[in-house]
């Protein structure tokens, strides 16, 4: 049965994007949505995660393809920068698109 | 109370987190020392000579803020290159900066050939104009509020200058003595933010 044009139609939050709705996943898409790339360090700075933490969220990311890791070194350092990719960006607007319509429609 | 969740206040925060080391304003601070140091050298080199003579100086500070951003801010803070609307944004603030630097440039080529025959006591009213022009927009374009501060303090100096000087209390139109505070305070404020960078971001382990 499908809800009444008054109710609030919540079916749309069962097809959220599981992968970006994490927290801190969520968190880190928004820093580098607003930037074209960023290092580690400036994304753990930010963030406040662990070395860990940071690293298994961004290699879930990029499993996704909503995220570039490239590494490299200076000097004698590792040195890993990211940037969202197209298809991130897009998945990025779609939830945030996905989730304003849901919240805008339910009462206060 | 939590913080409703802006992605552009968020990317406001980030270019904060990126480009406030503190040494913009020691270096905003060094240019203000000519205004302090030139009006004394004049006496002997003229002034063209004596303004002159601080751009090697400036070329060293220019170096060692370079340096320091390199091997002591980004190992610390990492780095961030900024998306279209900041680039955007920062080259309307070259654009605008450049345009107000030819005016100061005209200005100063009409001060120093007293082409229009103005009174002098316009000079002081107009440079302020201009310093408070200049630091309200690098506000506004680049999110620093504090340039607004800079802004009003480089503005009436000039005029306060100008009546020290009138009321025989400093010498040299009172230019060492006012900008003397203002380029102390900025230089200040550019080592305390420096400093307290420095303290809240210790050097990271390594990259796991």
């Amino acid at each position: 049965m499908s809800p009444s044009t008054n109710e609030p139609d919540l079916r749309p939050l069962a097809d959220i994007d599981q992968v970006i709705h994490n927290p801190t996943r969520l968190m880190l898409l928004s820093y580098l949505y607003v930037v074209e790339r960023a290092d580690y360090v400036f994304l753990k700075n930010m963030s406040e995660l662990s070395w860990g933490n940071l690293a298994t969220h961004l290699n879930k990311l990029e499993e996704s393809g909503y995220v570039e890791i490239e590494k490299s070194f200076k000097g004698k350092k590792p040195h890993s920068s990211v940037n969202l990719t197209p298809q991130g960006r897009e998945a990025f607007r779609a939830y945030k698109k996905r989730m304003q319509q849901v919240l805008d429609d339910l009462p206060d | 109370m939590s913080t409703p969740i802006s992605l552009r206040e968020t990317e406001r925060k980030v270019f904060r987190a990126a480009t406030n080391d503190g040494l913009t304003d020691v270096l905003l601070g060094c240019f203000f020392l000519m205004f302090v140091i030139a009006p004394f050298l004049s006496e002997y080199w003229g002034d063209f000579w004596s303004a002159a003579a601080f751009l090697p100086f400036y070329g060293l500070i220019w170096l060692g803020i370079h340096l320091a951003r390199k091997h002591i801010i980004r190992p610390r803070i990492g780095s961030a290159e900024f998306g279209p609307s900041r680039k955007a944004r920062l080259k309307s603030f070259t654009v605008v900066m450049l345009v107000l630097n030819v005016m100061a440039f005209v200005l100063g080529i009409f001060a120093f050939l007293n082409f229009a025959d103005m009174p002098l006591s316009t000079y002081p009213i107009v440079l302020g104009v201009m310093l408070l022009t200049g630091f309200s927009l690098g506000g506004y374009f680049l999110d620093w509020p504090r340039l607004y501060l800079y802004g009003l303090l480089t503005a009436i100096a000039p005029l306060i200058g100008e009546w020290l000087w009138n009321e025989g209390l400093a010498s040299h139109h009172g230019y060492p003595v006012v900008f003397g505070v203002t380029s102390g305070i900025m230089i200040l404020t550019g080592l305390f933010i420096f400093a307290r960078l420095l303290l809240a971001h210790p050097l990271p382990a390594e990259e796991a």
